[in-house]
């Protein structure tokens, strides 16, 4: 599939307040957490929370260097119910939720441009 | 299935620079070299290296699709070596500490020589409380609101004569 076709425009989807988009949906809480794993001020001490901050910022540091690794580059998306699918990365969010590709090759043809949202991605995977 | 996402970022350190078996979703295994484990979205970041010396390819398991990781392989000091290279980007040079305070001593020199205001605020010189300077204490290193005092104090920067190492400051 390397020529682009013009994909059949599906009708709008829902709207920003829709189901699953609204951030206070029910579906929205249970699979995006808004907030990241830490140990609580209570339970231990200064020393021991510098030490996670640390190593909270050398393991995101390193995880962006994947992304900037991943950029302009093919990547082989898996997701769920089997469909694999091919486009070349742009750009993530900040809270990897969704990711932004070119050139995305789907069954119904190629899409341009794409929004993928990473709730759907089980794995993904590019060569250096 | 939720325990891998609950895990505290020093937990999740403890899985870098290791062999792992990953199992996702819908039956996927995975397994690599962790490079990384995203704190924000727990997503791995495993690594695979070629037998014959090509390219290796990446794989990045999404944080909310992982069921179990299972370790392997112990990594060594080359192996995190080898990680480490292949995600620098290229040109990239660290500089040792010796260098950086030279540096930072040359340009605060030359600052001064050109009547220009500098103290030093720890790893960062100051130029007339508008202006800051960090390492590598290069032009692109200076940050200013003030476009005008930037981009003057920037080509001074770049006009140092001694901004390279092995050429002696002009006196």
């Amino acid at each position: 599939m390397s020529t682009l076709v013009t994909v059949l425009r599906l009708p709008r989807g829902p709207d920003p307040n829709g189901r699953g988009f609204d951030p206070n949906s029910p579906r929205f809480v249970a699979l995006c957490p808004t907030t990241i794993s830490a140990s609580t001020e209570t339970g231990t001490d200064s020393v021991e929370i510098g030490e996670e901050q640390r190593a909270r910022s050398a393991l995101r540091e390193s995880f962006l260097r994947t992304l900037i690794a991943m950029t302009n580059k093919q990547v082989q998306f898996h997701m769920y119910e089997r469909v694999k699918v091919e486009a070349k990365f742009g750009a993530s969010d900040i809270d990897v939720l969704n990711f932004q590709v070119s050139e995305l090759q789907t069954p119904i043809g190629v899409q341009k441009e794409a929004l993928l949202r990473c709730q759907d991605v089980i794995s993904y995977s590019f060569d250096l | 299935m939720d325990t891998w996402r609950q895990l505290k970022p020093l937990e999740w350190c403890k899985y870098v620079n290791k062999e792992v078996k990953v199992t996702a979703h819908e039956k996927q295994q995975h397994h690599g070299w962790v490079f990384t484990v995203d704190p924000v979205s727990a997503s791995i970041v495993l690594v695979t290296f070629q037998e014959k010396g090509g390219t290796p390819t990446v794989r990045v398991v999404t944080g909310h699709a992982v069921q179990e990781v299972e370790v392997l392989q112990e990594g060594n000091e080359e192996t995190a070596g080898r990680l480490r290279v292949i995600f620098t980007p290229p040109g990239a040079h660290t500089l040792g500490p010796e260098e950086v305070r030279h540096r930072k001593e040359s340009l605060r020199l030359w600052l001064e020589k050109n009547r220009i205001p500098v103290e030093e605020k720890g790893e960062m010189l100051c130029v007339a409380n508008v202006l800051t300077v960090s390492a590598p204490y290069g032009a692109e290193d200076c940050s200013s609101s003030n476009e005008i005092i930037l981009a003057r104090v920037q080509s001074l920067v770049e006009s140092n004569p001694d901004s390279t190492p092995d050429q002696p400051a002009n006196s």
